[in-house]
């Protein structure tokens, strides 16, 4: 069905818009408009859109017409004369008016601007924003020609002037100046750059302002004041600026703000830079944290600043730790703790100072972990000649003491009694701050793992879950993989053998008799997977009998029970206690089995002379080993009285011969406090090489073999992937891809291009020494 | 001769200086072969082989000796003679001797 016509029933152009006439000017006049009127305006001029021929336009003719009207009224009620400010007073009022009704009048006339709009632009799919509006555009050009083009002038003067009576701390109506901003945002001449013309009278006004404001003030307030107050000044004046600015610019575009930013540190900060960033060390020493904040928020706006900032920063943290350690050098070598737990103040000390007065800037932080790399892996201080036979560049120790503390808190020691679970507990989490500065990760798993396993073989270790908890935190870490499955691999065999142990016992008591139940009762036996802990050496050594017998029938029940093993007695990793009745008393004593074995050739005869040569048949002990073990039972550094006497003068293992003669001392026992006492228990073991290759040149040696290997790999896989590269593109792919273990020296890394070059892995380029291929 | 040698009484000549209150032998086991390295995939036998390791069933990965007396991974093995039911160096027929557990 057709919809009647209803200008064919009488109705009018003129008639209509004479209805809506009212509508509108009750609306520009601001008086009450009844609801129905209000929609019966959309009505109309849907009516008059939809029927009329050209009645978009001649809507928009007549509005214009009613507007110009209306505006020449209001511009007529500005005074003109009088001072700005009055001007400035009646505009805002008049402007705020028309505003309101330039957010409602538009309305109704959006049918008239969804037809003409699609007219204008068909390509325009989207319907034009509100802002777009063609009805509300009309009305802010219309008071842009008749009423703020003329006066604009003379309010952007009002405004500023208000704006510095801000500045000096008057109460001032901040809402006019607002308005003058509204009206330049709001109102163009310039259709294409809207905000042409707030840029360049109302911003540049300001700025002119903020200069002129400052220019002289600062200078002013320097000279009085001095630095340290200017600093207190600048920052709270920023603040206050950019505060201020939130108010009285159109913010919303990051080109402004940072305008807005470069304007007032040009006033408040460029001139003085050099001499307010040259009071960050002072200040930093005297750790004035207020200052430091002030100077970090002003100046790290700045890149010069920043930088300068961030270099003081990082020379400062370097220079103070490297220089605590040195005065404490003395101290904290000796006492792996006290270097650690000073390693641990220092971090924190930093720490706070990065959080408190540079806002915990994550630049400043990466400032502090470099300095503080500096400071863990500084030669300085301690030297590690990582081996004797290779002389590569030194090494800090501080991998090794922080191993060594580790070891202290893990074992039952002196230090891990006097903590609690929890303590020791945030110092192992320490540890694993620190050990992310280390650069030579692989040195300290080495001895982490030698730790380990004396722990795990003494049965020494104070809590079975903090180590699991510690191999799982290495890994999390990044510690070098290899090291730390074979750590968990030792845990896990630990477990593994509580069972074999109680199976063995078992079986063993099963079918045997007396003498050997006895022993096994007594007996703590531990099977080891060679994998996981590591060869040993396997030598020969002569034991009591009855161990003797039992080792032969453990070997057999073991037999039986796997296939395919084989086993080897480890005497550099097994124990016993033994009780000795002399005179003195009855003395529990924790020994070696390589010194049970030299006991053992006295225990027969307990008043015979042996000589070294004797005991070496009677033990098969290697001559090294010997001497290691005899000296640990005559020169034991907590006795007084020693288990084994000597005519060895002076008392040194080189001097000692085949005829050296060693004899117990009858006289033996435990003091304390100078007296004897009558029952006591020593452990004779101490910190003896419980593993036969855990001696730290040996060690260290491994360290270096390892090393190698890795290189080589490393090398080969970059080249592999490569194929050509230059040697110093290559030393940067290959601390890259160590750096979680250890860093490469130069030294190293070409040894080992040479070693590969001569065994054809890769070859120099013919024409370039420096350029390298991988040959397959 | 130092003068704190002991003296010699007949008492203490039968005495036995000490008797054992405990004992902590430790051994270490390997798998009884020949060569270390298994042939098929270039690990140690003492490591579990590539495959077991990255699906953590170290524990499972065992060695097996062929009649020839050859031995290498069990699951290395497993796979091999799938294809090639010889002894991968000696190409031997292969036939498993034992299994080690």
């Amino acid at each position: 069905m057709l919809l009647s016509n209803p200008f064919l029933s009488g109705k009018t152009f003129d008639s209509e818009w004479k209805n809506a006439l009212k509508t509108i000017k009750s609306m520009l006049n601001q008086t009450n408009v009844p609801q129905p009127e209000w929609q019966a305006l959309f009505e109309i001029m849907n009516g008059l859109v939809t029927w009329i021929d050209n009645g978009s336009e001649r809507i928009a003719a007549e509005l214009t017409k009613e507007l110009e009207k209306h505006i020449v009224a209001s511009a007529k009620s500005l005074p003109t004369q009088g001072d700005d400010h009055a001007l400035l007073t009646a505009y805002v009022h008049e402007w705020v008016n028309y505003m309101l009704m330039v957010d409602y009048l538009p309305k109704p006339f959006y049918f008239l601007t969804r037809n003409t709009n699609n007219k204008m632009h068909p390509a325009a799919k989207r319907p034009p924003t509100f802002n777009q509006n063609p009805v509300r555009q009309n009305m802010l050009s219309t008071w842009y020609r008749l009423v703020f083009n003329n006066v604009k002038q003379r309010l952007l003067k009002a405004a500023m002037e208000l704006i510095r009576k801000d500045r000096e701390g008057e109460h001032v109506e901040k809402f006019l100046i607002e308005n003058v901003r509204k009206s330049f945002v709001e109102l163009y001449p310039n259709e294409t750059e809207p905000l042409e013309l707030y840029r360049q009278e109302y911003e540049k006004a300001y700025y002119e302002n903020l200069a002129s404001f400052y220019q002289c003030r600062t200078a002013d307030y320097m000279e009085k004041h001095g630095i340290l107050s200017y600093i207190a000044y600048a920052d709270k004046k920023l603040m206050e600026e950019l505060d201020r600015a939130s108010k009285y610019l159109e913010r919303g575009n990051a080109d402004t703000e940072a305008t807005l930013l470069q304007k007032c540190l040009e006033v408040l900060y460029n001139n003085y830079e050099e001499q307010i960033l040259a009071e960050c060390v002072p200040l930093i020493k005297a750790n004035d944290i207020e200052k430091l904040q002030m100077i970090y928020r002003v100046a790290h706006r700045t890149a010069n600043g920043n930088k300068t900032m961030k270099d003081t920063l990082f020379h400062y943290i370097r220079r103070e730790g490297l220089d605590q350690m040195i005065q404490n050098a003395e101290a904290i070598s000796s006492d792996c703790d006290k270097y650690v737990e000073q390693l641990l103040e220092m971090h924190g000390r930093f720490t706070r100072l990065v959080k408190e007065a540079f806002n915990n800037d994550s630049k400043y932080l990466t400032e502090r972990d470099k300095a503080f790399k500096e400071i863990v892996n500084s030669t300085e201080v301690f030297k590690l000649d990582v081996s004797k036979n290779y002389k590569g560049p030194v090494e800090s120790r501080s991998p090794e003491l922080l191993a060594i503390y580790c070891d202290q808190l893990l074992r039952k020691s002196a230090v891990s009694k006097r903590l609690t679970s929890e303590e020791v507990d945030e110092k192992l989490n320490n540890i694993i701050l620190v050990l992310k500065y280390v650069q030579n990760k692989d040195v300290f798993m080495r001895f982490h793992k030698l730790h380990l396993s004396r722990r795990l073989i003494l049965e020494t270790t104070s809590d079975q879950e903090k180590e699991e908890t510690l191999v799982r935190q290495f890994r999390e870490i990044g510690m070098p993989a290899d090291y730390v499955n074979k750590l968990s691999r030792m845990l896990q065999d630990i477990e593994i053998n509580k069972d074999t142990n109680s199976a063995i016992k078992r079986t063993i008591c099963q079918n045997n008799n007396n003498d050997t139940i006895s022993i096994v009762d007594m007996m703590s036996l531990k099977i080891l997977n060679v994998g996981a802990w590591g060869k040993s050496r396997y030598n020969q050594v002569t034991l009591p009998r009855e161990i003797e017998d039992c080792s032969n029938e453990i070997q057999e029940v073991y037999k039986r029970m796997h296939v395919g093993r084989k086993l080897y007695w480890s005497p550099h990793m097994s124990s016993a206690t033994i009780v000795i009745n002399n005179t003195n008393g009855k003395y529990d004593l924790d020994v070696s089995a390589l010194q049970l074995s030299v006991l053992n050739a006295f225990n027969n005869r307990p008043t015979a002379q042996l000589t070294f040569d004797d005991l070496k048949i009677a033990t098969e002990l290697l001559d090294a080993d010997l001497n290691r073990t005899l000296m640990s039972l005559v020169a034991f550094p907590k006795l007084k009285r020693q288990l084994l006497l000597t005519n060895c003068q002076p008392l040194v293992p080189k001097n000692f011969t085949d005829s050296t003669l060693f004899w117990i001392n009858g006289d033996f026992g435990i003091t304390k406090n100078e007296k004897i006492q009558p029952r006591g228990r020593l452990n004779l073991i101490g910190r003896l090489n419980v593993i036969a290759d855990a001696t730290t040149d040996q060690e260290c040696d491994e360290v270096i073999r390892l090393r190698c290997f890795r290189l080589q790999e490393a090398i080969i896989k970059i080249m592999k992937a490569r194929r050509k590269i230059s040697s110093a593109q290559l030393e940067v792919e290959l601390v890259e891809q160590l750096k979680h273990m250890f860093l490469p020296s130069k030294k190293l890394i070409k040894e080992q291009i040479e070693w590969l070059i001569d065994n054809k892995y890769m070859a120099r380029d013919e024409n370039d020494m420096n350029i390298f291929s991988y040959t397959t | 001769m130092e003068t704190d040698s002991p003296v010699q009484t007949s008492s203490e000549e039968q005495q036995k200086l000490f008797s054992l209150k405990k004992w902590n032998p430790v051994a270490l086991w390997t798998w009884d072969v020949e060569c270390d390295t298994c042939a098929i995939c270039r690990v140690n036998l003492m490591e579990a082989c590539l495959r077991c390791q990255s699906d953590s069933k170290s524990d499972e990965c065992v060695v097996v000796w062929g009649e020839c007396n050859h031995s290498f991974h069990n699951c290395c093995m497993a796979l091999w003679v799938k294809q090639n039911n010889r002894c991968p160096l000696c190409q031997v027929d292969w036939s498993v001797q034992r299994v080690g557990k």
